[in-house]
């Protein structure tokens, strides 16, 4: 395992040579960002839309034989005036193999995305959705050889750290917006004890005046470890939680959303939804409950990308995941490493690091719109 | 996931793996000798290049003699009849596409289909392979990413005026790879080497393939997946 917290490696590399159009040589460094759809239907959907119809009509075992695709590419302005270029990778990988138990399909991808990657010569590539999480809870890094490709993994960053300091600064401000007092607050997570969930906790603990935290996960033990590592902290069920909470972050890896019941929940209350696909089954809005998508950024700049229309992005040329704009902001900072790798491992310290990168390149989180 | 032999614990002696390794190294060393006889056509239809293809023809010939032992290691006696008609298809697509002087669609069939087919199968199979077989098979692999090359450089050198063939090509050929493969899916799983797994390396090596001759994304998604779930 690799320890971020002892060191950020600088690696100088010299720049691509590629041919574009097979004849116009052009030195490039860029960014990438693997991800993946939200369900089998959508998939279906997107292939059509794009026009693809032998992807458009599989089902589930098509796509676990499906490869790994570029099918964008992105230029993104910082405001400081630099510009950087991307490809987005389809990893083809979907929830539902998840599911339904389709491990070895589910590692695939992500490894054969990864290599794809990596074979296309792109310096920091950020692995969306559950790519990180897939590659962690399967212990991916024993599988470093794939085909003829060794995987470098310092290539690659979950982008954890950026969208952990993201939901902690739209607890931050959003709480403001809509007038919950954070020093008066129950603030609940739910994913506590993930990669995204430990680093909210570390943060809210340290970094703000918030009066309570609500420990969510399924692992006892690991609550256990996260609540003497925070020395506060009550550890509880879901639904015990929702009631009491001012605040709930949700950073769970679920392949599906849950139902709540949202008349259990205090008003005004901040629902931060960081899931990918969402933790929250329901659209319904009700007065006095706010959800807000969480882990999102705005850029301050147009981008000009498909995908971020794809997966149904509320303004897509501005917004997106905060972990592909982490690929961006080690991109423009050439901080060619994983800053985000292990599990739980994310430290305030980086958060506030990658923070300040953010703001000086022209992003802000999402907030509650008035 | 990928895993080891060793973490699967392959009865390699096993008479149902002995009994599915008897087609399956039959087609290896039926594939070889064919990639053998295939090379030595297009030295004929590309005068130019003979020298180059008579020594890849070599390489599968040894490459054959190598997968012989393999069998012979462990004690399997190769199903050379079941072989033959394996591949009888694409033989004689081949056999009618060199008579008919057509060489894009042999390049197609043998520089970028059998090759990638096979450098798909032996990767898939090395991780799970008994330790001889192993060793002969990773030597095995690199050459064959050789003889793609070959193939790719020279359909990039055409590119313009082979585009066409070769998409006919495929339309005609790519579907009966996937046959073939479902002609031996049970026996691929006996050595623990997966369907879906091996459709999805040879895509992978295909579709980077097609991209290195000159087609677009959009090109690859659609010729890659052709036939595939009609098979």
């Amino acid at each position: 395992m690799i320890c971020n917290q002892l060191s950020i490696k600088f690696i100088s590399r010299p720049p691509i040579q590629r041919f574009r159009q097979s004849t116009r040589l052009i030195y490039q460094y860029m960014f990438g960002l693997i991800g993946h759809l939200t369900s089998l239907e959508h998939a279906q959907e997107v292939a059509k839309e794009l026009g693809y119809p032998e992807y458009a009509d599989q089902g589930l075992d098509f796509w676990c034989s499906a490869p790994p695709q570029i099918v964008d590419e992105i230029s993104v302005t910082s405001v400081t005036g630099q510009t950087i270029e991307g490809r987005y990778v389809e990893s083809c990988f979907l929830p539902e193999m998840l599911a339904t138990r389709r491990i070895k399909a589910a590692t695939r991808k992500i490894l054969n995305a990864m290599a794809h990657a990596q074979k296309y010569g792109i310096n920091i590539t950020a692995l969306g959705g559950f790519s990180s999480i897939i590659f962690e809870n399967f212990k991916l890094e024993q599988f470093s050889q794939v085909r003829n490709i060794k995987l470098e993994f310092e290539r690659f960053t979950t982008g954890n750290t950026h969208t952990a300091y993201v939901i902690c600064q739209q607890v931050e401000k959003a709480s403001k917006q809509i007038g919950i007092d954070l020093s008066k607050a129950t603030v609940a997570i739910c994913g506590a004890t993930g990669d995204i969930g430990s680093a909210v906790t570390r943060w809210l603990n340290i970094r703000t005046d918030v009066k309570e935290l609500l420990l969510i996960a399924r692992n006892q033990e690991r609550l256990t470890e996260l609540q003497n590592e925070l020395g506060r902290g009550k550890i509880m069920a879901l639904d015990e939680a929702l009631s009491q909470a001012d605040i709930v972050v949700w950073v769970a890896s679920m392949p599906k959303g849950v139902e709540i019941d949202f008349k259990v929940l205090k008003r005004p209350c901040l629902l931060i939804d960081g899931g990918y696909p969402k933790n929250l089954a329901t659209k319904i809005r009700y007065p006095g409950v706010y959800v807000l998508n969480g882990g999102i950024v705005e850029h301050s700049l147009d981008i000009d990308w498909k995908i971020m229309k794809i997966v149904n992005m509320e303004v897509p040329a501005r917004q997106l995941f905060a972990c592909f704009a982490e690929s961006m902001l080690l991109e423009f900072e050439k901080l060619y490493t994983n800053f985000s790798w292990g599990r739980n491992q994310i430290t305030v310290d980086k958060m506030e690091q990658i923070g300040q990168a953010s703001i000086k390149h022209g992003f802000r989180p999402l907030l509650v719109q008035s | 996931m990928q895993q080891l032999a060793t973490e699967l614990e392959i009865d390699f002696q096993s008479e149902k793996y002995k009994d599915a390794y008897s087609r399956i190294n039959a087609i290896v060393i039926e594939g070889e000798q064919e990639a053998y006889e295939n090379y030595i056509t297009l030295g004929e239809m590309l005068p130019e290049l003979k020298d180059q293809l008579i020594r890849l023809s070599k390489m599968e010939s040894r490459h054959k003699k190598g997968f012989e032992a393999c069998g012979r290691n462990l004690a399997v006696t190769p199903d050379m009849e079941f072989a033959k008609e394996f591949f009888a298809k694409l033989h004689q697509n081949f056999q009618t596409a060199a008579a008919e002087g057509k060489i894009v669609t042999c390049l197609l069939i043998q520089s970028l289909i059998i090759e990638c087919f096979a450098i798909a199968a032996y990767n898939i199979y090395i991780p799970v392979a008994d330790d001889f077989a192993r060793k002969i098979t990773e030597g095995v692999v690199k050459d064959e990413y050789s003889h793609l090359n070959f193939g790719e450089v020279w359909l990039k050198e055409n590119f313009p005026e082979s585009k066409a063939e070769l998409e006919a090509a495929n339309r005609q050929n790519l579907p009966i790879v996937w046959q073939m493969l479902n002609l031996v899916e049970k026996d691929a799983h006996s050595l623990a080497m997966e369907k879906e797994a091996l459709v999805e390396d040879f895509m992978i090596q295909y579709g980077e393939a097609l991209s290195n001759i000159g087609f677009t994304t959009r090109d690859i998604m659609r010729m890659s997946a052709y036939g595939l779930t009609a098979a």
